[in-house]
């Protein structure tokens, strides 16, 4: 099988354990301090498209998982790399020098989580104007609250679809 | 009268060649020397929305994801529920879906290419495009009741319907309408030529570096599509080519487009010949909740690479949704770097040749 074979050569240069999660699929957690390391490593065995950066809000772990979906034109295989970090000021190594495209990734994940990806030249604000609050992504912060006193001041019109509880 | 080198041009936000975008250009003269995107005028955080729905809810807002393709993102939503609860989708739904994921792919591409046209001064491309999509918008209305948006018809579980009786002579018929958008390759007219070789030229290695996914990636000579590289729905049992073009300018990225819509045309026409017989039950959802766990779906939608990461707790709404847009790499890192040491009137050629939805690039 293609992907158990890359897989161990992956596991072979970086000592890794990758799991395949079905085909074409395949995962790997690293240590937050290893991953730079990781991701070079990755790279030269192909994986030269970074296609998104995400970040999941484990608030009742107290983590932020930072995943980085990687794919590589050559195999036709995407590795998706999984690293947690603490969610109280949150910071990472940024990876926006392997892959170009990282760069704007990692300033939407700046502005919408707030980490903090040191080495990113460009983490100024880009969806937002003059955010000044909790960001916005986080599952502490309460959007409905937001919206309903910034936008709905005066009682009324929209107040029935706000008031909806889930 | 003291002079001044260099000024700021706003390009944008309510600028007709721009749509909810702009870009913050620094000109001297004529030539552009730096570009910078302002992006944000359609942000509606529709991640954190998701968070706060259940799936078949989700399916309608993945409508919104980008305006000018809602059925590529229903399908791209409507995959990744269907892996967390390890759905099994009917054969007949699978053929549907990639039926109307090529419908929208075709009048994406006319939108696309209306835009590309307007965007330099050729107003003939413009109505011709703009008119061969209302066929198509006709047939979505009536399969789906939306012209535009389809209110989630490709949901997790398969479609919301089947389509209406007869609708396989109409869809054919409609094709044979979008393959007259073959001419438009022909009007190489020295004027259009002029506005669109050349220009705003995107070498290979600087694509791949940038993240240029789909027909901006393909139009710069790099041959790659998710549908054939990574196939999901009935594609692997679907022959069809993959357009490649190696200029990497404006023009190229016209011309690929109009090869696209093609390859999608034979794609249609395998799918209503292959596509099993009967009729769909009426799709009723099968889950409360979404089993924990995470799923990663990749597709080829008309604008390029579109993924979703879902994950989920468990609960009955997802507890993340990551939406990967083609737009934002494609608008952000791509266009400030083709604006750079441009003319001031190929800014809009060099825009709409990106194929840019500023909706799915601020979801």
């Amino acid at each position: 099988m293609h992907e158990k074979e890359i897989a161990g050569k992956i596991g072979r240069k970086t000592g890794m354990k990758v799991d395949i999660t079905r085909k074409r699929r395949m995962s790997v957690r690293t240590d937050s301090r290893g991953l730079r390391e990781f991701c070079v490593c990755a790279k030269e065995l192909g994986f030269g498209h970074l296609s998104a950066v995400s970040v999941t809000d484990f608030i009742g772990e107290g983590e932020y998982e930072i995943l980085y979906f990687l794919w590589s034109y050559q195999d036709g295989l995407a590795l998706t790399v999984k690293t947690r970090i603490g969610r109280e000021e949150p910071s990472i190594d940024s990876v926006s020098d392997i892959w170009g495209e990282a760069q704007i990734h990692e300033r939407e994940l700046h502005e919408l989580f707030g980490v903090e990806f040191v080495g990113n030249a460009d983490l100024s604000e880009l969806f937002l104007e003059g955010w000044n609050q909790t960001p916005p992504f986080r599952k502490d912060f309460d959007w409905r609250e937001y919206v309903r006193s910034r936008y709905y001041r005066n009682e009324g019109r929209e107040r029935g679809y706000f008031e909806v509880e889930k | 009268m003291t002079m001044r080198k260099e000024y700021d041009f706003l390009f944008g936000p309510a600028h007709p060649g721009s749509g909810n975008f702009s870009v913050m250009l620094k000109v001297d003269g004529e030539r552009v020397v730096s570009a910078r995107a302002d992006p944000g005028y359609l942000h509606r955080g529709l991640e954190k929305m998701m968070e706060y729905r259940s799936p078949m809810q989700n399916s309608v807002l993945s409508d919104r994801v980008c305006v000018l393709e809602p059925l590529a993102w229903n399908l791209v939503h409507a995959e990744a529920v269907d892996e967390m609860t390890g759905a099994d989708i009917p054969e007949r739904a699978r053929y549907l879906r990639v039926i109307m994921a090529e419908l929208s792919r075709i009048q994406s591409h006319l939108i696309w290419y209306g835009g590309m046209s307007s965007g330099i001064g050729f107003d003939t491309g413009f109505r011709l495009a703009f008119g061969y999509r209302d066929y198509i918008l006709e047939a979505f209305e009536r399969i789906t009741g939306g012209r535009v948006y389809p209110a989630g018809y490709i949901c997790p579980g398969g479609v919301r319907k089947d389509m209406p009786d007869g609708m396989e002579a109409k869809i054919l018929k409609v094709l044979g309408k979008a393959e007259k958008m073959r001419m438009l390759e022909k009007f190489g007219t020295p004027s259009l030529l002029s506005r669109m070789k050349g220009v705003g030229v995107l070498k290979s290695k600087d694509a791949l570096m940038l993240g240029a996914t789909g027909p901006v990636l393909r139009a710069s000579g790099m041959k790659t599509d998710v549908r054939k590289d990574d196939p999901y729905e009935v594609y692997n049992k679907l022959d069809f080519e993959i357009p490649v073009l190696e200029d990497g300018d404006a023009y190229s990225r016209y011309v690929l487009g109009i090869r696209e819509i093609e390859e999608s045309i034979k794609i249609i026409r395998q799918s209503l010949k292959d596509i099993p017989e009967g009729r769909l039950k009426r799709i009723k959802p099968t889950f409360t909740k979404i089993p924990e766990g995470e799923a990663y779906i990749r597709n080829e939608a008309a604008r390029g690479e579109a993924c979703i990461h879902m994950v989920s707790n468990g609960g009955e709404n997802p507890y993340r949704c990551k939406i990967r847009g083609p737009s934002l790499l494609h608008m952000i890192p791509v266009l400030e770097h083709l604006l750079k040491e441009s003319q001031i009137a190929d800014v809009p050629a060099i825009y709409w040749s990106l194929n840019p939805c500023p909706a799915d690039m601020d979801r």
